[in-house]
């Protein structure tokens, strides 16, 4: 099993999107997709239209070694399953910190279910914390949507020295997202990035109203438009992923 | 998706749908739905507890699942025949590790009307399914399939209540569960075993039987896989098709040299000489699929820069294979070949006449093969005594060939072997067969490799191609000559008070 993670240190830049329309297509592929809602906001768990309750909230979730397989649903695809979040996961820092090995222990928990699953797509909250240090570890490749603006630019920036002083540090693999191709200096900066930034991924998400209908829609975009930019946009994406993971 | 139960609807399947609408279940129109069972002849995904499923629509949905795993599901555009037919991804990786070199084959194919029901919760989220077939039959096979129409409910993980009450209420509508699922049902009806075809040389034995009826036994057996891979290997549908015909073969001249004055005179000379002609068919074609199937394993390690420059070798290679398969197709498809297989199949069906018996045919059957055991076994040690490194390979070869034939017994005749004994008698042959095995894997490929270099040569081929061919062989010449070193190591393992003690435990029961 593959350990993605889709993060930032910035919010509100597409990951839980992200996350929920790459695991569609990393089942469309013939992946069996394991998504872990990390963000108390439960937006992932949202999307997919289950119930953002976890039993026995964090402090069990991180304490009990069988509690994530006891926390999975399946979602409308059966090759995809989500553990959801609910908000106990404001916590989460905390209760890691109360574990022997708090930055190991979201890969320790992810370990009973590893023959279940081809990919586990982890989203995870904005911000530098114990918890996405504890991602960092268990995960295989982080994917870092990255919106053409240069904060965001300073961000992954940041990003990228914080993991370069880690041992056994994730692959990064930062992206264009949120992209309006209407404004030069946007299409500038991300033609800059995928030259200039060692990793950048190729494909772009475009910053589209079809996207924003994943709210009310509660489904990931190729399924009510198969055909859009923004499903072709994610499809390509989750090509340069595997191609970069997998090879 | 696996069902978590499948009821029999022997009324009107309408009221069925009625007991689930009131649940809050929604079904679709019914569609009209073909399903394909793949898996490989010897049913190596059913063994693993999956099954792929092709469901033809706009393009084939394929779908992987089992009791205890997560479904998973990938869209081609026609059914693989082969893992690498497959879009690359764990789909195609889990797939082709069950099935290495098998191909995917058509097990069974079912046509029905289905429809669909969903249990949705407050958000619109799906919580249970439900799927009604209605004539459910087995393609091109009239009047076979499931007689009545089956409704199938399937657990959605982390929803088992909802599933549950559904379950429920048709039980408390006296529906009938089916002791298994309709893919099941519709493979009884037509016969068709899921488990797929395993060739094995053990069948069950009694060491107090005569020795015909167990010699007869083992080889029908041996027959039937013959048989069962034929048309496999005439197609070339898959590389092991020809390993089962060929060990099959092999096998049935191993007992057929032990059986002499068990079997009678003629029988047992007209099938050996029929069988070894059948033999010899078989053995160019495999030694090239097998190497060119392992063809990277030896040209990998020469570095990326040589293995392109030995291309002209694996053409070659190819080529005469593709030569070896053509005439194997023909002898197969021989009216020599058809008379052998019926006349063997006949006489094996056959009570034997009982004016025709050999002198030993109705000895008991555990001590003539505890003989036949005990006798390949003193063959082996006195033969492997006289190798010294200066013996020539051809020595070695037969020394591997005596190590085969004492192996085939115990497999052939395995069942009448104490398991535990026979396990640890094996684990010392096999050491030693290893080291036989490379030493004449090595051995055949530099003969192979020096014999195409020649006519490469001739052909023209680049100097650089030459020159990798001479890598290549030196490389295997070393390999050779390492298992021939190891070769004094590994013999003085087996020959030795251990093994003759294993021997002895292998036989005692039996040889009483």
């Amino acid at each position: 099993m593959k350990v993605l993670a889709t993060y930032s240190i910035k919010g509100g830049v597409g990951k839980t999107t992200t996350a929920v329309n790459l695991a569609h297509e990393a089942a469309a592929a013939g992946a069996r997709v394991l998504l872990w809602d990390l963000d108390p906001q439960g937006a992932a768990t949202f999307f997919v239209r289950v119930k953002p309750s976890v039993k026995g909230g964090a402090e069990r979730l991180v304490s009990s070694a069988g509690s994530l397989a006891a926390s999975i649903r399946a979602t409308d695809d059966p090759a995809v399953h989500i553990v959801p979040a609910d908000f106990s996961l404001r916590h989460l820092d905390l209760e890691l910190d109360d574990t022997k090995h708090p930055t190991r222990r979201l890969a320790e928990l992810l370990v009973p279910v590893a023959d279940r699953y081809d990919v586990a797509l982890l989203d995870c909250a904005p911000g530098i914390t114990l918890t996405s240090e504890s991602v960092f570890d268990a995960a295989d490749a982080l994917i870092v949507p990255t919106i053409p603006t240069t904060l965001s630019e300073r961000t992954l920036d940041q990003l990228t020295r914080f993991l370069a002083e880690q041992a056994d540090a994730p692959t990064l693999l930062p992206f264009a997202s949120m992209l309006d191709r209407r404004k030069r200096l946007q299409r500038d900066l991300v033609a800059h990035l995928m030259r200039d930034v060692p990793g950048f991924l190729q494909s772009a998400i475009p910053n589209a109203s079809i996207i924003e209908q994943m709210g009310t829609q509660r489904a990931p975009v190729a399924i009510f438009a198969p055909t859009s930019a923004a499903a072709t946009a994610f499809r390509n994406l989750w090509i340069e992923i595997t191609e970069r993971v997998w090879t | 998706m696996t069902p978590a139960a499948t009821f029999h609807v022997t009324g009107n399947e309408r009221t069925t749908i009625e007991v689930l609408t009131d649940l809050g279940f929604e079904f679709g129109e019914p569609v009209a739905t073909t399903t394909t069972l793949l898996d490989t002849f010897d049913g190596r995904l059913h063994r693993a507890g999956l099954r792929l499923q092709a469901t033809e629509s706009k393009r084939v949905e394929l779908q992987l699942s089992g009791h205890h795993t997560t479904p998973a599901h990938v869209a081609v555009e026609t059914p693989p025949r082969v893992p690498a037919d497959l879009p690359p991804g764990p789909f195609r990786t889990r797939v082709a590790a069950l099935t290495d070199v098998r191909a995917l084959l058509p097990q069974l194919r079912i046509s029905t009307r289905r429809s669909i029901g969903v249990l949705r919760d407050a958000a619109g989220k799906v919580v249970a399914t439900a799927e009604l077939h209605e004539g459910a039959q087995v393609v091109d096979r009239p009047g076979i399939g499931c007689p009545a129409p089956t409704l199938e409910i399937h657990e959605v993980p982390g929803y088992a209540k909802q599933t549950e009450r559904a379950l429920e209420a048709l039980r408390a509508e006296g529906l009938e569960e089916c002791e298994s699922d309709r893919l099941t049902l519709c493979a009884t009806a037509a016969g068709v075993e899921l488990g797929g075809f395993i060739a094995t040389a053990t069948v069950p034995l009694d060491p107090s039987m005569v020795a015909i009826d167990g010699f007869r036994l083992v080889l029908a057996n041996l027959a039937t896989t013959i048989a069962a891979n034929w048309q496999g290997t005439i197609d070339q549908t898959d590389p092991e098709f020809l390993h089962d015909l060929r060990i099959a073969v092999r096998r049935s001249r191993v007992v057929l040299a032990n059986a002499k004055r068990v079997l009678p005179a003629d029988i047992l000379e007209q099938t050996r000489n029929q069988l070894a002609w059948l033999a010899a068919l078989t053995s160019t074609p495999r030694d090239l699929d097998t190497y060119l199937l392992e063809w990277s394993k030896y040209t990998d390690p020469l570095g990326a820069d040589v293995a392109p420059l030995l291309e002209p070798v694996r053409e070659l290679l190819e080529q005469r294979r593709t030569d070896g398969h053509v005439e194997l197709e023909r002898g197969l498809r021989s009216e020599r070949a058809a008379t052998l297989m019926n006349s063997w199949q006949a006489w094996l069906t056959e009570p034997p006449a009982s004016d025709a018996l050999a002198a030993r045919a109705d000895r008991p059957l555990g001590r003539l093969v505890a003989q036949r055991i005990a006798r390949a076994h003193g063959l082996l040690i006195e033969r492997g005594r006289l190798i010294d490194p200066d013996t020539p390979a051809a020595q070695v070869h037969d020394l591997r060939k005596d190590a085969k034939k004492l192996r085939y017994l115990l497999e052939c005749f395995g069942s009448l072997l104490p398991k535990g004994a026979r396990k640890k008698y094996v684990k010392r042959l096999k050491a030693l067969q290893d080291n036989l095995g490379e030493h004449q894997d090595a051995e055949v490929h530099v003969h192979m490799l020096r014999a195409v270099a020649t006519e490469l040569h001739e052909a023209g081929a680049s100097a650089d191609t030459m020159v990798a061919i001479g890598q290549l062989t030196e490389r295997l010449d070393q390999q050779r000559h390492a298992a021939r070193v190891e070769f004094a190591e590994r013999f003085a393992d087996y020959d030795n008070h251990a093994t003759q003690h294993a021997l002895d435990a292998m036989l005692d029961g039996i040889a009483e």
